[in-house]
């Protein structure tokens, strides 16, 4: 096996492209791969499907690394390191055992796309500066478990992307009708009953956006307009009629509605 | 309205004074006592009537004539202080009473110098007047107040109304047709052009080169744009999406509108989704999102992925069938159950 792992790197170290793919490869340290921290250059690397534990700070020493994959791994924690990777516009850690992401994440310099899909995490998980991320494009958080987004959420002002799919959240902040960028939003299954009215401003009918937000315990004027279609959602929360009935929903207090996503079967909860 | 003049005025009285010696006194009596006169007595003698010098005197006053000046009305003399009071008119301006030319009009009587235009001042007795709400205006003023209220403006050259489209010319509005073109003649319409103290119609003004601005259609005086087969100005050149002026950088056009380079792409769909540049030759689409050649792949291990390839989404994303396969089961159960729903419901 290390035999042909070391093939692998050793072709990457003589060819030009300075890209690494090993996919399912069973590795389980990242520095155990032979001949891997001679790869200095190296601008990609995919590590999907392997059974890796951690990420070595030294990774940060890749300093030409724009795309890292680790979808499908058993990593319970990044390096801090990570956020001072200069050129690191992709980072995709989906499905891995993350609970947390680390302190001054926030300060990576030039991301992009980040997927933390299939994890433990929730808003009390995102590190103080995680909003400093203002070159982030798409984010991708389904299947965490967020209850609440904090309002520091409008910060992300260049967000194209946005997938909460799947969480556990029973209110969107208004400050989501900040990202006027938006062009695809993800909210299907989750606890939430109303949208902010804030959310008018945003652009999500059109053919080139997407709108999800099936599985949701609606409040019924809202899940009427779902009937007949998104467009009529959003010129429903625009209307002060419903402005009206979001400030009185939102004095009233009504407690969220219950948990319903069994996650107990999540491979990212299940101990090995 | 016209206007009554009344000659009042001294020309009844004539003013004598004669030498009692001369005359012959046999039966004369005094017009006004009827008494005879005595011989050495002072008498006065007007249009050969007699009066004793006390009995000649005002009607109205008794006191002799000053300077012997009188004023007679109906067979009575009067000083003129007195005629005036009970007779002679006064000016509903000055209030000063009227001898002389009397101007009557809007019920009240003028000295001729004292009735004037309310609005420019300009003497009326002799060209007549307009009453308008209680006023008396000259015939301009009334025409410029008529159009004021007609909400159009005022020949500055003719003082009518201007009907049609009025022409600005150094402030004031004209009917275009006082004018001819600078340079063909032609007489001038509203849309005429100013250019350098000069009026042009809008032909020769075109010929002379002056752009008009594509946006705001007025002409450019400054740094011209050239784009989309039309002239802009420079802050008026703009993207269709977000209104910015591209103010010298590169613009993109399709169906002749012009876009900045990210919206271009963001609504023509030509930006990588991986390596968010801008695709030059082949793309892939799928998701509502593109692929330049090198980046088209599955979006969990990487691999390559053609035309021809079967995908599966997740979260709008392509995965191979190989990573598919991988997921946990709970997971794929979840997707189908999405999938078929939405299949369902016919989305």
């Amino acid at each position: 096996m290390a035999s042909k792992l070391k093939k692998l790197v050793d072709d990457v170290k003589d060819s030009s492209n300075p890209e690494l793919d090993l996919v399912d490869k069973g590795i389980v340290n990242i520095l155990e791969i032979p001949g891997f921290v001679n790869l200095k250059n190296l601008t990609k690397v995919v590590l999907a499907h392997n059974k890796i534990t951690s990420v070595p700070p030294s990774i940060a020493n890749f300093l030409n690394l724009e795309i890292i994959i680790l979808f499908n791994n058993a990593i319970e924690e990044l390096p801090t390191t990570l956020s001072s990777m200069p050129k690191l516009k992709t980072l995709n850690v989906g499905m891995n055992r993350l609970s947390a992401l680390p302190r001054g994440f926030g300060a990576c310099p030039m991301l992009e796309v980040l997927d933390v899909t299939y994890n433990n995490l929730s808003e009390h998980s995102l590190p103080g500066n995680f909003f400093c991320l203002d070159t982030l494009r798409a984010l991708y958080m389904g299947d965490n478990d967020f209850e609440n987004l904090p309002p520091e959420f409008g910060r992300l002002k260049n967000l194209q992307i946005l997938v909460l799919r799947d969480n556990d959240l029973v209110a969107l902040p208004k400050e989501m009708g900040e990202l006027i960028r938006l062009r695809e939003l993800h909210i299907q299954g989750n606890r939430l009953t109303v949208l902010p009215p804030e959310m008018g401003n945003l652009d999500l009918i059109g053919t080139k956006q997407i709108f999800k937000a099936d599985g949701n315990p609606w409040v019924t004027p809202i899940a009427d307009q779902f009937q007949v279609g998104i467009s009529h959602v959003f010129d429903y929360i625009r209307s002060d009629t419903y402005k009206f009935l979001y400030g009185r929903h939102m004095a009233a207090g009504a407690a969220p509605p219950p948990k319903t996503n069994d996650k107990s079967k999540k491979i990212s909860r299940i101990k090995k | 309205m016209t206007m009554d003049e009344d000659a009042t005025s001294d020309n009844s009285s004539v003013v004598t004074f004669c030498d009692s010696a001369t005359m012959s006194l046999g039966s004369a009596v005094c017009q006004r006592c009827g008494e005879g006169f005595g011989l050495d007595e002072q008498i006065v003698n007007s249009n050969g009537q007699m009066w004793h010098t006390y009995c000649f005197v005002c009607a109205q006053c008794f006191q002799p004539f000053p300077e012997g000046r009188f004023f007679e009305f109906e067979g009575r003399k009067y000083c003129e202080h007195d005629f005036c009071v009970l007779f002679a008119p006064s000016c509903a301006k000055c209030g000063e009473f009227i001898s002389g030319r009397v101007i009557k009009a809007m019920n009240a009587s003028w000295h001729p110098e004292c009735f004037r235009c309310f609005s420019c001042s300009k003497i009326l007795a002799d060209e007549g007047f307009i009453k308008n709400q209680g006023r008396a205006l000259c015939k301009d003023c009334n025409a410029m107040e008529k159009a004021k209220g007609l909400g159009k403006y005022f020949c500055f050259k003719c003082h009518s109304i201007i009907d049609g489209g009025h022409l600005k010319w150094k402030g004031e509005p004209y009917h275009p047709y006082h004018f001819n073109c600078h340079s063909c003649g032609c007489e001038l319409k509203e849309d005429a052009r100013e250019k350098d103290g000069n009026l042009y119609c809008l032909r020769c003004h075109d010929k002379m080169g002056i752009p008009i601005c594509g946006a705001c259609r007025r002409p450019i005086e400054e740094r011209v744009v050239h784009a989309l087969g039309k002239t802009w100005h420079v802050e008026h050149f703009v993207c269709a999406k977000c209104e910015k002026p591209f103010l010298g950088t590169r613009h993109y056009e399709k169906k002749g509108l012009a876009y900045c380079e990210i919206h271009y792409h963001q609504l023509f769909g030509n930006i990588c989704f991986v390596c968010n540049n801008i695709i030059n030759g082949d793309v892939f689409s799928a998701f509502n999102k593109a692929w330049c050649v090198h980046h088209f792949a599955c979006s969990i291990c990487d691999k390559k992925m053609s035309q021809k390839t079967k995908f599966f989404e997740f979260d709008q994303k392509p995965v191979c069938k190989g990573c598919y396969d991988k997921f946990p089961g709970e997971l794929k159960k979840r997707l189908k159950k999405a999938y078929d729903e939405a299949i369902k419901s016919g989305k």
